[in-house]
């Protein structure tokens, strides 16, 4: 009794105490929320509903214009405190509304990496970039140090630290972008299309580091990708998204099991389709296949 | 233009010069420039010269500084012309016109051997305000990009039959929208992208950022400032009421 | 058709971008060049219409020097669609972007009202007609920069990674394009790092790797080849992991799922 009253009390003074603040375990949680742009009739995002628990990784796929962007946005707090417009509904990251909180008091538990490389390195070398949200913290300088040792190391870009910009590939200027991201510790990782101008080995190291980050820092992850065969195996949850409603969610085998995905525009690796046209044909094929190893081991069983 | 491009890119080179904190830098740069302007005979201006080529070599940027004081031998010319013109006599004209490059020479030391971070430092270090230069940062930062960007509009507008060079003046300047439209749509959505950047950063959190680099004067900044110190004074003091 | 003997070029900060580059594109066939990221394969493409001349070697197009020809000339016979749709997009309104490149072309009244349909039409963008082309989705504005291309009918269209932030629908529509492109007869050059995407063109492919190109074959053949692969940075496409998996290494692939799926099922009737 005692207790509830102590924490109604800082409630009231808009403090949250820790126990409040575990909201079911849920990192992220959308309540009904629905999202228009100023000057927009149509909401970029509508009623989603959503629950997100520690250390998952997430892919949100959706045809152009679907508001994966918006959702993202709507997380890390540029929607509402950016972009104006109207919204109802609640998100909430740890428990405390994002559209209390400030962008800069997410901003430490959210980080958010961007399609365009370029646009999200602001200093001249990397090492100073990869400190540029430590400094905005106001962290003295040995700690700024040290989480900035950290993260270079993290993603193995210990020589490129004095480079500048220009003398960084796009696949290097990604990881620098990452790491500048990763150096502020945050409990969730957000990236938006991070691989569509990388090749196919750049994107695929990529896409291994963000495993890593995962699994040894436990770090929640959401990325948008339109090739979903490059993030299927690490995914461990796929939301599919039409029109600004989520259509889909649950484990990737179940999502690419749904028959509608490629009329409302998402596409759904190679391999998955020709598993899917041989069971239309004849449905002995077994369970959905994530990789062409996979099949191919169906295959062999049912062949032989 | 990509050659112009190039000239905003900062290539950072190691010579003992660069290594020093950027306020040595900075001091040693303003001490030349004061002797540039206190000269006002032949010897002097060749002492200021050589003063200014002799730093120059120890930061191995002797080839850069030639090539901007070849541009600005242009000026130097008119302002030689001038002075003639006026009634100076030849000598006082002469030497006029080449202070002029050695001002210009002087300055140039402190801008090519500090890259623009350590530029920076120096602005937070002389309290600017952070948004001021951080915007100076941005455009340091982003010109180079958004003459790159250039580039490749006036590619795709070229590969569509534009045609820049046909034409008078006034049609040139038309022919020119169909770059200039995409590309501050470009700057736009650059921007925009920054600012999304560097909110998701915790940009403005604090109203101090701190700093990943302090500047430290150390032992060769000591000797340096100390060494340009007892030699300038002198020399202006030569300069002004001796020669 | 277009021919590159012995090219070589080096930008203006000194970064040698292509080196000793040997290349016929023919007639008709589809091209697809792949390659990491700094390959060089944007500075070839930009050879192909006289915007990069050699710095060494000739550049051949349609029997024109490239040295020798305008921009514009080369370009009324190949037609470039870059990476990014707002580097070109400009008019107030969709019609009138499309319209622009036939103006310039000195196309007649008639001429460009009848293309301007066709184009309009052909990419479904009849509705938007009036709309400022910059209130569309990315993907209407990369078929608008298409369809603007497309509509003074060039002989060679090449295409600087199409599918850069396109979604499935759109994916299958570049497809169409493509094969409509082929079945008229014109020559159709793709740069792209998406190997799913190309895989089903069965096109002839060019690997590039640090400024030179180090194969050059049939795509079923180029992607046997782990180690070429590993060496461009590039991965195999599934079904040719498939056939691999179930017929050993350096075996052909199925060039679609239907082929994949017509071996099945035969097999499994066999059996
Ligand atoms: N800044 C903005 N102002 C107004 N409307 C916007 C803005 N950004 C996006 N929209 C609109 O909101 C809707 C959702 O856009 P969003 O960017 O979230 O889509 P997306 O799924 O990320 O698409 P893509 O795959 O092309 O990135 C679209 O209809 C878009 O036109
Ligand atoms: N305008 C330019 N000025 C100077 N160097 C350039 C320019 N454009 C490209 N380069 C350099 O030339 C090389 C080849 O670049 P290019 O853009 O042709 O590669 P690419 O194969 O198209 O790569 P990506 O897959 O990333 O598009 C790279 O090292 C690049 O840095
Ligand atoms: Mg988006
Ligand atoms: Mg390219």
């Amino acid at each position: 009794m005692e207790c509830e009253y102590i924490s109604t009390l800082h409630i009231e003074r808009g403090m949250v105490p820790e126990e409040r603040k575990s909201n079911n375990g849920l990192i992220i949680s959308f309540e009904d929320r629905t999202y228009s742009y100023l000057n927009c009739k149509e909401p970029a995002i509508q009623n989603i509903n959503l629950a997100i628990s520690p250390g998952e990784i997430i892919l949100i796929a959706g045809p152009s214009g679907c508001g994966k962007s918006t959702l993202l946005r709507s997380i890390n707090g540029l929607i509402p405190h950016m972009y104006p417009g109207n919204s109802s509904g609640k998100v909430s990251i740890d428990g405390s509304s994002v559209d209390e909180t400030s962008i800069t008091e997410i901003a430490k538990k959210v980080g958010f990496v961007f399609q365009n490389p370029e646009n999200q390195i602001f200093m001249f070398s990397v090492e100073r970039d990869v400190a540029f949200g430590l400094e905005n913290l106001g962290l003295y300088h040995e700690k700024i140090r040290e989480q900035v040792d950290w993260a270079i190391q993290l993603l193995n870009i210990e020589k490129l630290v004095n480079r500048a910009p220009h003398e960084l590939s796009d696949g290097q200027k990604q990881k620098v972008a990452l790491a500048g991201v990763l150096a502020m510790k945050p409990r969730i990782l957000i990236l938006d299309e991070p691989t569509s101008l990388l090749d196919p080995f750049t994107a695929l190291e990529l896409v291994e580091i963000i495993k890593k980050i995962n699994q040894n820092l436990g770090v929640t992850i959401l990325i948008v990708e339109h090739r979903l065969d490059l993030l299927i195996n690490a995914a461990t949850r796929i939301i599919c998204m039409s029109k600004g409603k989520i259509l889909f969610d649950g484990e990737p085998r179940k999502v690419l099991t749904e028959k509608k995905l490629p009329r409302i525009g998402i596409g759904i690796p190679t391999i998955t389709r020709l598993h899917r046209i041989l069971n239309e044909e004849k449905p002995v094929f077994g369970k959905i296949p994530l990789s062409a190893d996979e099949l191919a081991t169906n295959l062999k069983l049912i062949l032989k | 233009m990509q050659w112009i491009a190039q000239g905003f890119i900062f290539r950072r080179i190691t010579s003992p010069f660069h290594q020093l904190d950027p306020r040595v830098k900075l001091l040693v740069s303003i001490e030349l420039f004061t002797l540039s302007l206190l000269v006002g005979s032949l010897p002097e201006v060749i002492i200021a010269l050589s003063g200014i080529f002799a730093i120059a070599s120890i930061s191995k940027i002797l080839r850069r500084i030639s090539r901007t004081l070849t541009y600005t031998l242009f000026f130097a010319i008119i302002i030689f012309s001038i002075n003639i013109l006026v009634g100076y006599p030849l000598m006082d004209a002469f030497v006029i016109a080449v202070r002029f490059l050695a001002i210009v020479g002087s300055t140039s030391i402190f801008f090519l051997t500090t890259p623009p971070d350590e530029l920076e430092l120096v602005m937070k270090w002389f309290r600017l305000p952070r948004d001021i230069v951080f915007a100076f940062v941005t455009a340091v930062r982003f010109v180079p990009v958004l003459m790159m960007d250039a580039l490749q509009i006036m590619d795709a507008q070229k590969s569509r039959g534009l045609e820049l060079q046909k034409g008078n003046i006034f049609s040139r300047f038309r022919r020119f929208i169909p770059i200039l439209i995409p590309l501050i749509v470009d700057a736009v959505l650059r921007s925009g992208d920054l600012a999304e950047a560097m909110e998701a950063r915790a940009y403005g959190a604090v109203k101090k950022p701190t700093s990943l680099y302090q500047l430290e004067i150390g032992v060769w900044g000591k000797v340096a400032t100390i060494l340009s110190i007892t030699l300038i004074v002198p020399l202006a003091y030569l300069f002004l009421f001796l020669m | 058709m277009i021919e590159f003997s012995s090219v070589e070029y080096r930008h203006p900060n000194g970064v040698l971008a292509l080196r000793n580059i040997d290349l016929k594109i023919r007639k008709g066939e589809v091209l697809a060049i792949v390659g990491e990221n700094g390959a060089g394969k944007t500075t070839l493409i930009k050879h192909t219409n006289g915007l990069l001349k050699p710095s060494k070697g000739k550049v051949t197009a349609f029997d024109m020097d490239t040295n020798d020809e305008s921009v514009a000339n080369l370009s009324r016979k190949i037609g470039i669609i870059f990476q990014n749709p707002d580097h070109q997009i400009f008019s107030e309104s969709v019609e009138n972007e499309v319209k622009f490149a036939l103006k310039n072309f000195g196309f007649k009244e008639e001429a460009i009202s009848e293309r301007l349909e066709w184009a309009l039409n052909f990419f479904d963008l009849e509705r938007y007609r009036t709309t400022s082309p910059m209130l569309l989705s990315g993907g209407e504005k990369k078929r608008l920069c298409i369809a603007s291309v497309l509509a003074w009918d060039p002989d060679v269209v090449v295409m600087d990674e199409p599918t850069v932030g396109q979604d499935f629908i759109q994916k299958e529509r570049l497809i169409k394009i493509i094969q409509m492109l082929v079945s008229k007869g014109k020559t159709v050059v793709i740069v792209s790092h998406d190997i799913e995407f190309i895989w089903p063109l069965q096109p002839r492919v060019i690997v590039m790797c640090g400024g030179k190109i180090i194969a050059d074959n049939k795509a079923g053949k180029i992607f046997q080849e782990r180690e070429l692969l590993n060496k461009a940075r590039i991965v195999k496409p599934q079904l040719q992991e498939l056939s691999e998996k179930i017929h050993g290494e350096s075996s052909g692939a199925f060039s679609n799922i239907y082929d994949a799926k017509q071996w099945v099922i035969s097999k499994l009737k066999s059996d």
